[in-house]
């Protein structure tokens, strides 16, 4: 295996093999294999050609400065890339499943409902208003600073639209669906605020965030998503079968023993925290979170025991497809992968309404 | 039904009040002993759900007190709950198409080790009648089918106790009355060699006659007579729905009563 966490997660989804079906097997194993595959082609194509011996050649060889250009670009540029586009989307993977099963709702997703934009809201706002304010801060501290700010904006939305949903629209799909719109509304006002506000320097950093970009992907970035990747894997392997009962109604599920309270509060958090360190790191890349798990349930079905791996794994190659065709149709150029996501993904919500139109009301 | 002679108070309600939204219901007094099996009628919106909701510890008291085997019921955690009572409920549905097996298996989801479960699942569904729809997708079930399934849950999470507790919201009114009576038949034959208790808001006085012990009577939001179920809460029926009752005697011994126009007996009489 090429890259830690492809491995890590297909590690739990062996372990998890253990304590259920073998039916899900091949499904961990068909995506791990198409994922190794991406990570080839992704790595292959580019700009600067790339050819097979430069894989031989390792990153620890450039230090004299005499490796050939084709293994520099591989080990430094396009691999962290890849690696940090299959994290980043298995990210989006996983939070787009536990949002649909925390709110019942097969159309919840973090960009649709607000939660990514309230993270780049406060994102933008810590870019122009705190970075204004020159507070005499470490500077190790300042490389945190921008993921805690969008932690804390996406926690402040899931909050907002658990309770504001439930207060506006009880049990309703549509009302919670509007409810996210609204507060996607004020994000995006308010990004466009800051945007106003901004000068230079900061409109060239904002604009980064509002496209989403994987650009800013380096090894060290990659070992800290690989980390809360796995960490969220890992909380959740206990969580996922309680969440199971939530699609029987929050009632039924407190009936069959499960503190919906408790569990609720948990997975807003994590969602919250996946999102937000998303977010900081790449900006807002829409409608994977919304994709993914929806494949993966006409797939193997809705157990979110296996829902929520597989969605991570799928979440990972869709973001390594769409980042490597933003990379590469345009060459020199690059397009900003969120904007391919959100226009390859929107007709995609188009469809799934369609068909799902029957539960919303 | 034999009469134990040891029966001892399973669920103890005394002077219970709670409250949904603005409206206040209650007080509630009332026993229920070990393996009863108790039906609440009442008019529509008369608060029968509200008191099933109390029992099921889904409201709260707000004064009184409510005792599950003499413990606060506001100090059983879910999960120990969940091994002591369970709840059929009125809406069937569950959202994303899960599979049956593993709504079934949802019953026992509070157990932490539990490495009979798909043998539990199974032998559930076998008495549920519901063994054939193991696998499906639940959103594919017709109606009825949906209700097997979820008794089989509510068995399920029940399989492994005695002496429980069995919550039953109307979860019949939609079904064909053939399936209605079958339901309530494997219901109380599971109840029956558990020992189970069974509380069931009905809204029909026949099924409330021939499967039940005891009526509780609900009208606006109290507690308005608890007697035994038999030819002589039928003045109380008609008092309580605003109905005349027709009484006859069924070929093998069951009371079926027919619900007529209290103006139409009027004209008849006079």
């Amino acid at each position: 295996m090429s890259s830690g966490v492809p491995a890590a997660a297909t590690v739990h989804l062996a372990q998890s093999a253990a304590w259920l079906h073998l039916r899900r097997l091949p499904a961990g194993a068909v995506l791990a294999v198409l994922l190794g595959i991406g990570i080839f082609i992704a790595v292959q194509s580019g700009a600067v050609a790339v050819s097979a011996g430069d894989w031989l050649t390792p990153l620890w060889a450039d230090a004299s400065g005499s490796t050939p250009g084709g293994s520099y670009v591989l080990w430094n540029l396009r691999l962290p890339r890849a690696v940090f586009a299959i994290l980043i989307g298995g990210t989006l993977g996983l939070s787009g499943a536990l949002t649909q099963g925390l709110f019942r709702n097969p159309l919840a997703d973090p960009s649709l409902l607000g939660v990514t934009s309230g993270a780049a809201c406060a994102a933008a706002l810590t870019i122009v208003v705190v970075s204004s304010m020159h507070l005499p801060l470490p500077a190790g501290w300042r490389i945190w600073l921008l993921p805690a700010a969008a932690f804390a904006g996406a926690f402040g939305v899931c909050l907002l639209l658990d309770y504001g949903s439930r207060w506006l629209t009880p049990g309703s799909i549509a009302g919670l669906l509007l409810t996210g719109m609204a507060l996607n509304a004020i994000a995006v006002a308010v990004i466009g605020l800051c945007t106003y506000l901004a000068n230079d320097e900061q409109l060239r950093t904002l604009s980064f965030w509002t496209l989403g970009s994987l650009a800013g992907a380096r090894w060290p970035l990659v070992g800290i998503a690989a980390a809360l990747l796995a960490f969220s894997l890992l909380a959740l392997r206990r969580l996922t079968r309680s969440m199971n009962a939530l699609a029987l109604g929050e009632a039924a599920a407190a009936h069959v023993g499960v503190d919906v309270g408790k569990l609720r509060g948990r997975v807003v958090l994590l969602v919250a925290l996946v999102c937000g360190f998303a977010v900081a790191w790449t900006g807002i890349i829409g409608f994977l979170g919304l994709i993914a798990p929806h494949m993966i349930r006409g797939w193997v079905g809705s157990d979110l025991r296996r829902l929520v791996p597989l969605s991570t794994l799928l979440g990972g190659l869709l973001l390594l497809v769409a980042d490597t065709l933003a990379r590469t149709v345009a060459i020199p150029a690059e397009i900003p992968v969120g904007i391919f996501t959100s226009l390859l993904g929107a007709p995609f919500f188009l469809l799934i309404l369609r068909s799902a139109s029957r539960r919303i009301g | 039904m034999l009469m134990k002679t040891t029966r001892t108070a399973l669920l103890q309600l005394d002077a219970a009040c709670m409250r949904l939204g603005r409206r206040e219901f209650g007080p509630f007094s009332l026993n229920i002993d070990q393996g009863e099996r108790i039906a609440i009628l009442g008019p529509s919106g008369a608060g029968k759900s509200t008191l099933l909701r109390l029992m099921a510890s889904e409201l709260a008291c707000i004064r009184g007190s409510a005792l599950l085997d003499e413990r606060s019921l506001a100090s059983w955690t879910l999960a120990e709950l969940s091994r002591r009572r369970a709840v059929l409920p009125q809406s069937m549905e569950v959202a994303f198409g899960l599979e049956t097996d593993l709504i079934i298996g949802l019953g026992r989801v509070a157990c932490r080790h539990d490495p009979q479960l798909d043998d539990i699942v199974r032998q559930a569904a076998t008495h549920a009648h519901a063994a054939h729809l193991l696998g499906r997708r639940f959103d594919t079930l017709s109606g009825g089918e949906k209700a097997r399934v979820q008794l089989a849950r509510v068995f399920a999470q029940l399989w492994d106790r005695q002496d429980g507790l069995i919550l039953v919201d109307e979860p019949l009114a939609a079904l064909d009355p053939g399936l209605q009576f079958e339901l309530l038949d494997e219901l109380e034959g599971f109840a029956a060699q558990r020992g189970h208790a069974i509380v069931a808001v009905l809204h029909d006085i026949n099924h409330a006659l021939q499967g039940f012990d005891r009526l509780l009577l609900i009208q606006q939001g109290e507690l308005v007579g608890d007697l035994p179920a038999d030819a002589r809460a039928l003045p109380h029926l008609e008092a309580l729905y605003g109905v005349a009752l027709t009484s006859l005697e069924s070929p093998d011994g069951n009371l079926v009563v027919m619900p007529t126009r209290r103006t139409a007996r009027n004209t008849a009489n006079g």
